[in-house]
């Protein structure tokens, strides 16, 4: 750090919650609400422009270069709410001109009114939510949208200026097979998006399907990975590099926002049940709508479970986050700022190796699609691994002890 | 001391949940033994685990004072007893230290198998029976053809008995004054050499093992030397005195008919046997009194615990255990599989499930224990004959000249309409069928000469299930018999478990080998690559099944930095594996374990 001139200013990202749906889809577990109330949503827009007020002050040492609006349904809520908040952020918060500022829209809710005034405003990226190509499927998904919807929003983006677009696709649909998954990627990639995300569907307690996902027909664990497998094959002939478990870009489209997660870099969340990780600590928002607006108006308590994490727990989440992405971990990176020894993991991670999971590329590990698969086993051996290590010594504690 | 004719000593014997325990406390209530407030339900089965099962484990005995219609002041010693076959020779004791005992049946569930059993024991043990009907406040309750049930197959009278609900109180004085008129006061001479019964025993920490006795003939008094007639141990008696519900009362002496306690300063359980005579070190009684048997442990099993790191845990939790309890033996094993822990000895399966389930829960312990097994003898062909009480140490079949295997007799009580069930039963556990009698109109004993390892496992529950609870089993060793054996080895990714090998009848060794390939299938999670799951005998592989590789085990979806939700997952993940074993380079969670022991569940 130089110590005359401008000090260098500490990368924020910020995230927006917006919990309204035209209509729940039958798998999602995001806090959102199936409601068009006027007077709930107009509530909610000024509780997050106040906390955002409140919270500006105490960022004064960053800039904020990545604005996520997710959900729910950004593009439902409307043009208007969301460049009000926006405006709210540029008020409090120092954003850099060249910040990523990105907003979830479904197809039924893009109209060229809502890109045009978004656009203006400055959001640069849009994520859309597509999840298949195939009519039948999306009715059984509780989508609010058919495939041609998808392709006139995707027309209609680019219209508008937006020169930064990701689709949202799923694979492990019912009655899904392999062949179909494969023509959904070769016909959603005729409408070249900058970047794509490929999830596998997963039947989250508490949700619709929960109910009857074993009347519904998916394809088991076996076929989701080749599935997945096959998506990773196309997308990188196509020219979309890997950088994630589930996400691919063209070269530079990489979502910066979704990289702070996974980076350990420092996010703040706005609205119920968003999270943040902030100045050494975690927190997350309540996850109840008119509890958050309540204690924005009243000065309650909107916040659960803030937790302050200790190195070595940032250890675990070091393991955990970096082996989601391409470039992986770092063995000399990971000595030097958690004092553990990186010689346990890497015993293992050879046998990883062996067994075609994991790439050693200099210092770095990186898991390989078929280690994506299995990163959950992967990653909770290694952090057996960690916990069982000892910590090495501090440089200065070496000297002491001769 | 208390006048022979003031005292009673009785037992409350009653086929499971038909109101024992429940009774007991009505009848502590009643003499005020015990403040109301002080009444912890079911205080008799002090132990946590007997509460929950409903069952008594250990027995217990407990002094009450009665002021009966009469006027007098009577001194009821109750003597608890244990309810299952494991513990058959301990409830034989404590019958022998009582003159009678108060059957409980269940007015709605009428004569059950243990109801049968428990009385046939106490007849045996020449004590009075008195029924008394239980729940009769239940709108299904039936007291009269309860009653008829009781003379009919019990062959007592019953017409005159009680109706009660131990539950609400209801007639609990009746009880009482049956108890007065009807067990008959008991006998013995006080100047005679001391024979006192030793029917349990319990370990203190500060006084040492407390002794619970019943005086037959003469007087015990603190100073005195006394001698433990089976073990031959002498001691010098330090305190005696009488149990009540929250303590015990230090008296003067025990004289014959007297029911109460003995300290001096005795250090281990095993020197005071259930059973054993305490006589007089001066005036020694010139016989012991009938019926001591050293208690030998008949299942073997492994006990490990899941953590290798806790083993110095489990060592001091079996010590302390063994304290209290006589009957349980141990000693250090170590295997590949599990590392180090402990061979240990039992009663029979359900004192083995109690020991485990109390160092889990008392020690609060994490235990891998490996099938049960019964004590093999083998000839080899040098001549040499060894007892095999672990798989591990049973000779390569080369070396075998001779294998034999425990049998017993069983004998086997039902009503007569469920005989056809019991005999699949036995036959399917290789029972050799010796005869049948007919006990009354309904009921038929049934003999049969059968292996003990058969009995071992589920027999018991599986008898239960064929005859709708109300078949009861006894059994007793009849020696060794050769037998064709065979020792089967597990091997995952083609290196043998040595935890889970065993040793079995050679007729019986493919269908299981099977069923366990099986199981441990169903039990081991898929890992990153793929594992053969194999039975052999004598390294020839007799059942295969295979683990496919694991192929997906991810979050799809970690974004909108909720960290923390995923971070539990994987921490849990992480936790659940400080439970596997790694055999090679497979993982096995202890339940895998557990589902091999259970293979005849379904």
């Amino acid at each position: 750090m130089p110590l005359f001139g401008k000090r260098e200013k500490t990368p924020l990202g910020l995230y927006v919650h917006i919990p309204f749906c035209r209509s729940k889809c039958e798998y999602c577990d995001f806090y959102s609400l199936a409601s068009k109330d006027d007077t709930l949503m107009d509530d909610f827009q000024k509780a997050i422009c106040a906390h955002i007020r409140e919270t500006g002050h105490l960022a004064p040492g960053y800039r904020v270069d990545t604005v996520y609006f997710g959900g729910g349904t950004p593009s439902f809520f409307g043009g208007d709410g969301l460049s009000t908040m926006l405006t709210a952020i540029r008020r409090s918060f120092d954003v850099s001109d060249n910040a990523e500022i990105t907003f979830e829209a479904n197809p039924d809710s893009v109209s060229d009114k809502l890109l045009s005034r978004l656009r203006a405003e400055g959001f640069n990226r849009v994520s859309l939510g597509v999840q298949s190509d195939d009519n039948q499927i999306l009715t059984k998904l509780g989508r609010p949208h058919d495939y041609a919807q998808v392709v006139s929003a995707v027309e209609r983006i680019r219209k508008a200026g937006f020169s930064d677009l990701s689709l949202d696709l799923m694979y492990g649909l019912p009655d899904q097979t392999q062949q179909a998954w494969v023509k959904t990627l070769e016909h959603v990639l005729k409408l070249k998006p900058e970047h794509i995300s490929c999830y596998g569907l997963k039947v989250e307690p508490g949700t619709p399907l929960a109910r009857y996902w074993e009347l519904a027909n998916l394809p088991d664990d076996d076929a989701q990975a080749d599935m997945y497998l096959a998506a990773v094959a196309i997308l990188k002939q196509k020219g979309y590099q890997q950088y994630e478990i589930s996400n691919f870009a063209r070269k530079g489209h990489a979502s910066r926002h979704n990289l702070k997660y996974w980076n350990g870099g420092e996010y703040i969340g706005f609205g119920p049940d968003a999270s943040s990780d902030f100045a050494g600590k975690r927190f997350s928002a309540i996850r109840d709508l008119r509890g958050y607006i309540k204690g924005i108006q009243n000065g309650g308590v909107v916040m659960r479970e803030i937790q302050e994490v200790p190195p070595k727990e940032r250890a675990g989440e070091y393991l955990m986050l970096r082996l989601r992405t391409t470039a992986g971990i770092d063995a000399e990176e990971y000595q030097r700022r958690f004092l553990l020894p990186f010689q346990p993991l890497e015993g293992y991670l050879h046998k990883c190796q062996e067994r075609g999971l994991a790439v050693k590329d200099g210092s770095r590990w990186h898991l390989t699609p078929a280690g994506f698969l299995l990163s959950n086993t992967v990653i909770s051996d290694l952090l057996l691994l960690q916990e069982r290590s000892p910590a090495l010594r501090r440089p200065d504690e070496r000297g002491l002890h001769g | 001391m208390t006048e022979l004719s003031k005292i009673r000593n009785f037992s409350i014997i009653a086929h499971i949940d038909h109101g024992k325990s429940t009774l007991a406390d009505r009848l502590l209530e009643e003499c005020d033994a015990i403040d109301r407030r002080e009444m912890e339900d079911q205080i008799l089965d002090s132990m946590d685990l007997e509460r929950e099962r409903g069952i008594t484990i250990k027995a217990r005995a407990v002094q009450l004072h009665y002021t009966a219609d009469d006027g007098q002041t009577y001194a009821l010693n109750l003597i608890d007893t244990p309810g299952h076959v494991d513990f058959n020779y301990e409830v034989s004791r404590s019958l022998a230290a009582c003159e009678g005992a108060v059957l409980v049946v269940d007015a709605t569930q009428g004569v059950e198998a243990q109801t049968l059993a428990n009385t046939y024991l106490a007849i045996d043990a020449g004590l009075e029976v008195l029924p008394v009907i239980n729940k009769i406040d239940l709108p299904s309750a039936r007291p009269l053809e309860v009653k008829a049930e009781i003379e009919d197959i019990i062959g007592i009278p019953a017409e005159e008995s009680p109706e009660i609900s131990a539950k609400n109180g209801i007639n609990i004085h009746a009880v009482l004054e049956m108890i007065v008129s009807d067990v008959p006061a008991p006998k013995g001479d006080r100047n005679a050499p001391l024979q006192a019964l030793i029917f349990d025993s319990q370990y203190d920490s500060y006084r040492g093992v407390i002794v619970y006795v019943r005086v037959k003939e003469g007087t015990i008094r603190p100073g005195m030397d006394i001698r433990m007639m089976a073990t031959n141990a002498v001691y010098k008696v330090v305190e005696v005195g009488t149990m009540n519900p929250l303590g015990l009362t230090p008296g003067d002496c025990l004289a014959a008919g007297e029911v109460g306690y003995i300290t001096a300063s005795i250090k281990n359980v095993s020197d005071t046997r259930v059973g054993d005579t305490v006589t007089g070190v001066e005036q020694p009684a010139k016989q012991a009194l009938p019926g001591y048997r050293a208690v030998q442990p008949m299942v073997f099993s492994g006990v490990y615990p899941a953590d290798g790191a806790k083993y110095q845990d489990l060592r001091d939790a079996l010590e302390k255990l063994k304290l209290n309890d006589a009957s349980m033996v141990y000693e250090p094993e170590s295997s590949i599989a599990l590392g180090f822990g402990f061979r240990c000895g039992f009663l029979g399966l359900l004192h083995m499930e109690i020991i485990q389930e109390r160092l889990e829960r008392e020690y609060n312990l994490d235990l891998i224990t490996t099938a049960p097994n019964v004590v093999y003898r083998v000839t080899k062909t040098d001549g040499t004959t060894i007892l095999v009480d672990n798989p591990l140490d049973y000779p390569d079949p080369m070396e075998i000249q001779l294998a034999e295997e425990p049998f017993v007799k069983a004998s086997l009580i039902a009503p007569q309409e469920y005989v056809g069930n019991i005999m699949d039963l036995a036959t399917s556990r290789r029972g050799e069928f010796k005869d049948m009698v007919y006990l009354d109109a309904h009921r038929v004993e049934l003999h049969y000469e059968m292996p003990l390892n058969e009995i071992i496992y589920d027999f018991f529950d599986a008898l239960k299930s064929r005859t709708r609870g109300y078949g009861s089993l006894d059994y007793e060793l009849l020696g060794y018999r050769p037998s064709r054996l065979v020792k089967l080895d597990i091997l995952l990714n083609g290196d043998i478990v040595d935890a889970l090998s065993f040793i079995l009848f050679a007729d019986n060794a493919y269908p299981r080998a099977r069923k366990i390939c099986e199981k441990l299938k169903e039990n081991i999670p898929r890992a990153q690559f793929e594992i053969p799951v194999q039975a052999a005998i004598g390294g020839k592989i007799i059942a295969r099944e295979t683990i496919k590789a694991l192929r997906k085990d991810v979050l799809a979806k970690c974004y909108g930095g909720d960290i923390t939700r995923k971070k539990k997952l994987l921490e849990k993940q992480k936790e659940g594996k400080k439970r596997m074993r790694t055999f090679g380079t497979v993982s096995v969670p202890s339940e895998a374990f557990m589902a091999v022991l259970k293979l005849d569940e379904d």
